[in-house]
């Protein structure tokens, strides 16, 4: 990959091979750059392999430094920090793409947010007949504290992040929703810092949307929720503590946002208003942004042994004092059993076709579709309904008989606890596997929403890869890692000259002064004999910087 | 003490501070350069731009030519121009070069360790592969240098007499940083500010990550980060040390420290005017389209305080140099 | 039956606490057999009260004593007339696959805690599976759980479930309704946990004041009439501790899925002290009436 041209794009490489079934994110079948990732590949061969590696080593040791890690369990159990794994070969998405993409989440998400609110209070969908009324209520996340309780603006769903895929059609299909609470938004704004720091070039002849807005649009979102006429109400960010494994993120999106970040003993509800501690003494609080399940929130209606909750919360948002986000009771919309009826549910709510598709899904409650599931294990994915970051999930083609035969047995045990699906070729995208050499690796897209007084999306979103061969798990807790993603402005415009913005005049300033005359000249005299001294081979006062060689200087 | 000393003091702290706020606005250049859409009425923080800032000029028709080469400006230009170019009086090597000079000379005056810090860094700097520094991505290279800054800084604090010379040193550094921080915000605001709260956030979070203030500025400031806000921020909330109120404030406290009749000290008074000024016209309400000219009004002021403290405390010292 | 009530809990604290936050699901329900008259609570130190009806439609009292205090008095008292229940309908089996049923039945006819495998529970399940009718097998259950495990208090906790009592073979109510309703939604019935009181006095004179506690039992839900008929079908109470049907000594306070769904105090306090509980209930009959269906607790 070192005699790339602009024009004629030659294979990167012949070990690049995309799995049969799958399609590359930035090549062709041939191995040819597809038009909007010409700039990026050009740019990537100019750096070569060996800058790649060294621009990854860079990369682990800042990312150390700053903190920027998570925990792996190692071989033997115990956690350890590892630098957060980060690919330097960023994904790109044309703005066309994008605008399919933002469109068809933005309407998945009204829909969520519908049924959320359908579910506690009318059930129209269960009696127009198309959910049915026992499914939701066998939910776990299904939350009866709140019943009836409509939270401030009827928004529910404030953030959300669903996990997309590309099929091996090229079709874009939503794999999970994810409205309890999404984390991962902090990687995706130091992705990009540390990409800009790492290998700038790589962003020469490609205009990248920006994304560091995101905690400004969080904040406004948060604030826009704030019941009653605030006009400044005072958000927080609910941690469950240093321990959480996403800490960095609560961390970091407090800070971003400038607001406090709390944990429960910081919080007390006193006549059904939300208060936190200060040395000013009892603050009132107007939006939580938690950052922890339902079941933790208040032990007074959900577990009564959780340490993590605040006693009388729900009290304080069923009287209308407090806005969560998001707000209880939302995981009953992302609950693997019932995104089957997402596409429904956008059809009834909006009265809208889907934009996005859905993965072909089967609930295996369902004693036909479960008939047909177990003849065909080898070829599906089964999920367990109830769990989250890929946990217990069955991978039909790489399952040995053992596994599969053990795969049987607990769906018969209780088949609504799975469900199970196609299998999706991810499409894949060069991905640095080691000494700067590319490789096809499997990837997926988390982009994430911001619903306040509307939706709000940042241009990209965290891009999961599996960074083992021919793997489609992405989470990072299982060997997963990401990549910035770029969505391009305008298309796949490339700016020709790269490194200069267009800019007014700048106005007239003052000149630079540079010390006493007198001194400039005998400075200059001791500079070139310390220059000599030092052995640094260059004269740092060679030119004169005062005096007669600046004409702005005074003396 | 002696008004040539006191003058290499003030002046180690003016290079010092200048060679922390070029590397700042450097790598909030590239940052945005990198990642910025540039927008028609924005904050710019164009090359430039960030010539203009550092008082390195591109050559304009008309212009007679200037001490800076000619160059294009172009990322790769500007930060080789303004980084490690030792030709060049503006660039980073050579304000930290002038600074460590000034600081051999007054090994007497300043604490053993501020010099060694002074030195190391000048040392570390001469190591430095430029090439390989713009290949890679300046941002660590900018890292270093703040933080060489702040260790300088530091044991200014820990180790150095709190005495005339100290306050000479400290001075220097705050008037260098009022000005620096000023010719950013007169360089990267747009001339009209029709503030539009939803546009230019990109390039305020940018200028407000160069001089280092964004997360001071969300933990002070309620609005999202836009031009007119942002601006404020860095002018009047005498809150953040970094503002520009705030180094008028300490500039006028290291002079009353030096000075044994302050209140007869021009550079003092106009200080305290200034002050009052700056406070004035925080309370204000918001006045928009005239920031431009609050900008430019303070900068002319701290221009004269430098020539009156040029006059009350340096005079005999550069006009007995000039007669050498 | 005319009823007057009093729950009196008394917490006494060995240090200060603070922040003591407390729901109370103690209220009688009303509905066509059962009428509240009087119902107050009164709390030491005195605080304001937060009431609401929750998703089962129970209501829930609420209230918190944020400031230092070392004992908490909570008095309640009402005063309930009940009537005796109506005849429970003899319906078919085959009445409980109607989808009328099955909706009316919902989430109750989920389990909410199985002890798959459990070979004593299978045998249950076989024995009371085999009644000629639902109504039967509600009775059944009534009796054989009794029958088969003793009312023992302290031989399961308050958070225990069915494999605890069917490890120790012992329990109490809360015990024997879980189990109850266990098997009951395993023969497709739905069935749903009742918490409330049971005046267990054995004479019928006027004016009797006795001590109880609070009670659990259960309500079946049971079609009317065969798969062709329309009617809604009813819940009936059964109380697998006493060996009989729900009747007018039984004062209902509210149900749920479980004992969770309606615990009759749940409260959090703040501070390092140990609380020291003492609950009592006093039922009184307020007139003289016949003779009814007579349980013991």
């Amino acid at each position: 990959m070192t005699n790339l041209q602009s024009e004629t794009l030659p294979p990167i490489g012949d070990g690049y091979t995309i799995p049969a079934g799958s399609r590359d994110e930035l090549l062709d079948d041939a191995g040819r750059p597809l038009p909007h990732a010409r700039p990026l590949m050009a740019a990537l061969a100019r750096l070569g392999p060996d800058a790649l590696d060294a621009a990854g080593k860079r990369r682990d040791a800042i990312f150390m430094q700053q903190g920027i890690t998570f925990e792996v369990a190692g071989s033997d159990g115990e956690q350890r920090d590892r630098a957060w794994p980060l690919d330097l070969v960023p994904r790109v998405l044309t703005s066309a793409e994008w605008t399919t993409i933002k469109r068809g989440l933005a309407q998945r998400i009204r829909a969520l947010n519908a049924f959320v609110d359908d579910v506690y209070h009318a059930h129209e969908i269960v009696r127009a007949g198309i959910v049915p009324w026992s499914l939701i209520v066998s939910r776990p996340s299904f939350a009866r504290p709140v019943h009836g309780v409509r939270a401030p603006g009827g928004v529910y769903c404030h953030v959300c992040g669903c996990d997309l895929v590309r099929d091996g059609g090229g079709t874009w299909c939503v794999l999970e929703d994810n409205v309890r609470t999404p984390s991962g938004i902090s990687y995706v704004l130091e992705n990009r810092v540390a990409m800009t720091r790492l290998v700038p070039e790589l962003f020469a002849g490609h205009r990248v949307r920006g994304v560091e807005h995101y905690p400004s649009l969080l904040l406004d979102a948060l604030r826009s929720v704030a019941p009653a006429a605030e006009s400044h109400p005072t958000v927080v960010l609910w941690t469950p503590g240093a321990m959480n494994s996403a800490y960095f993120e609560h961390a970091f999106l407090a800070r971003q946002m400038g607001v406090e970040l709390v944990e429960p003993t910081d919080l007390v509800v006193r006549d059904a208003v939300c208060y936190m501690r200060t040395t000013a003494g009892l603050q009132r609080v107007h939006t939580i942004y938690r950052r922890l399940d339902d079941d933790f929130i208040d032990p007074l209606e959900f577990r009564p042994d959780s340490l993590l909750g605040v006693p009388g919360l729900v009290r304080a948002y069923r009287a209308g004092t407090v806005a969560i986000a998001n707000a209880i009771g939302t995981g009953v919309a992302d609950d693997k059993a019932i995104y089957c009826f997402v596409p429904d549910m956008i059809r009834f709510y909006l009265a809208e076709e889907p934009i996005l598709e859905n993965v072909p899904t089967y609930l295996l409650s369902d004693e036909r579709a479960r008939k047909h599931v177990l003849a065909r294990l080898d070829q599906v994915v089964v999920k367990p309904t109830s769990e989250s970051g890929g946990k217990g999930v069955f991978i039909g083609p790489h399952a040995g008989p053992a596994e599969r035969e053990l795969q049987a047995r607990l769906i018969e045990h209780d088949p609504s606890q799975f469900i199970a699906q196609e299998l999706v070729h991810l499409s894949t995208a060069p991905t640095e596997t080691g000494g700067g050499q590319l490789a096809p690796r499997h990837v997926d897209l988390r982009p994430f929403a911001v619903f306040g007084e509307e939706i709000r999306i940042v241009p990209g979103g965290l891009t999961r890869v599996a960074l083992r061969e021919g793997s489609m798990i992405v989470n990072s807790s299982q060997g997963g890692g990401s990549k910035d993603t770029w969505v391009l402005d305008d298309g796949d415009a490339v700016d020709p000259a790269p490194g200069t913005l267009p800019a007014q005049r700048p106005p007239r300033l003052p000149d630079v002064r540079y010390g006493g005359g007198w001194h400039s000249q005998s400075q200059q005299q001791q500079q070139v004999k310390s220059a000599d001294a030092d052995s640094i081979g260059r004269s740092p006062g060679g030119r004169a910087p005062g005096g007669d060689a600046d004409p702005s200087a005074p003396g | 003490m002696l008004a040539r000393i006191a003058q290499e003091l003030f002046w180690l702290g003016r290079d010092l501070t200048r060679a922390e706020h070029t590397a700042r606005i450097l790598d909030g250049a590239f940052h945005a350069d990198v990642t910025g859409v540039p927008g028609e009425r924005g904050i710019t923080l164009s090359w430039e731009g960030v010539l203009a800032t550092i008082g390195a000029k591109p050559p304009a028709p008309g212009e007679e030519e200037s001490a800076v080469p000619a160059v294009s400006p172009g990322r790769i230009e500007v930060a080789r121009l303004l980084t490690l170019d030792t030709d060049s009086p503006a660039s980073v090597v050579s304000c930290v070069a002038r600074a460590r000079e000034r600081g051999r000379t007054m090994r007497d005056v300043i604490s053993t360790e501020m010099w060694e810090a002074l030195n190391s860094f000048y040392l570390l700097l001469g190591r430095y592969d430029l090439q390989a520094a713009l290949q890679t991505g300046p941002y660590s290279f900018y890292h270093e240098v703040k933080e060489r800054c702040a260790l300088f800084w530091g044991l200014l604090d820990r180790t150095l007499l709190r005495d005339e010379g100290r306050a000479f040193l400290e001075a220097g550094g705050r008037i260098e940083e009022a000005d620096m921080v000023l010719r950013m915000l007169r360089v990267a605001i747009p001339s009209s500010l029709e503030e539009d709260p939803s546009a230019h956030e990109t390039e305020a979070l940018a200028l407000l990550h160069a001089i280092g203030g964004f997360q001071a500025y969300r933990r002070a400031v309620r609005h999202a980060p836009t031009v007119a806000p942002v601006v404020r921020f860095l002018l009047y909330d005498s809150a953040y040390p970094g503002s520009v109120a705030s180094s008028v404030d300490a500039l006028a406290a290291a002079l009353t420290a030096a000075d044994a009749q302050p209140r007869s000290s021009a550079p003092v008074l106009r200080l305290g005017r200034l002050s009052a000024d700056l406070e004035l016209q925080r309370r204000a309400p918001d006045a928009g389209g005239a920031l431009q000219e609050v900008l430019e009004r303070v900068q002319d002021e701290l221009e004269q305080v430098d020539r009156d403290i040029d006059s009350r405390y340096f005079a005999i010292a550069a006009l007995s140099a000039v007669h050498l | 039956m005319n009823f007057a009530i009093r729950y009196l809990t008394e917490y006494d604290y060995d240090a200060d606490v603070v922040d003591n936050l407390n729901a109370l699901r103690v209220k009688p329900h009303s509905n066509g057999r059962q009428r509240v008259d009087e119902f107050s609570v009164r709390l030491t130190p005195e605080v304001r009260l937060h009431r609401h009806s929750d998703y089962f439609g129970t209501e829930v009292v609420e209230f918190e004593v944020s400031r230092p205090h070392r004992h908490l008095t909570i008095d309640v008292r009402a005063r309930v007339s009940t009537k005796e229940s109506i005849e429970p309908p003899h319906s078919t089996w085959e009445s409980l696959t109607d989808p009328g049923y099955r909706e009316a039945g919902g989430e109750f006819l989920l389990q909410t805690d199985d002890a798959p495998g459990d070979t004593r529970l299978r045998e249950l399940l076989t024995t009371t599976g085999a009644a000629s009718t639902p109504l039967a097998t509600v009775m059944l259950v009534s009796e054989l759980i009794p029958d088969h495990f003793e009312y023992r208090q302290g031989a399961t906790y308050v958070d225990s479930d069915i494999a605890d009592l069917l490890e120790a073979g012992a329990g109490v109510c809360q015990d024997f309704v879980h189990l109850g309703l266990c098997l009951l939604r395993h023969h497709g019935i739905a069935a749903r946990y009742v918490s409330g009181y049971l005046f267990a006095g054995g004479s019928d004179d006027g004016h009797e004041s006795i001590e109880v506690d609070t009670h659990a039992w259960l309500e079946a839900l049971l079609p009317v009439g065969g798969p062709d008929q329309v009617s809604e079908p009813v819940w009936v109470g059964a109380d697998p501790t006493n060996r009989v049907l729900a009747g007018e000594t039984h004062v209902k306070i509210g149900h749920g899925r479980h004992y969770a769904d309606v615990p009759p105090i749940k409260g959090v306090y703040r501070g390092a002290a140990t609380a020291k509980l003492d609950a009592s209930v006093t039922m009184t009959r307020l007139e003289r009436t016949d003779p009814a269906s007579i349980a013991r607790s």
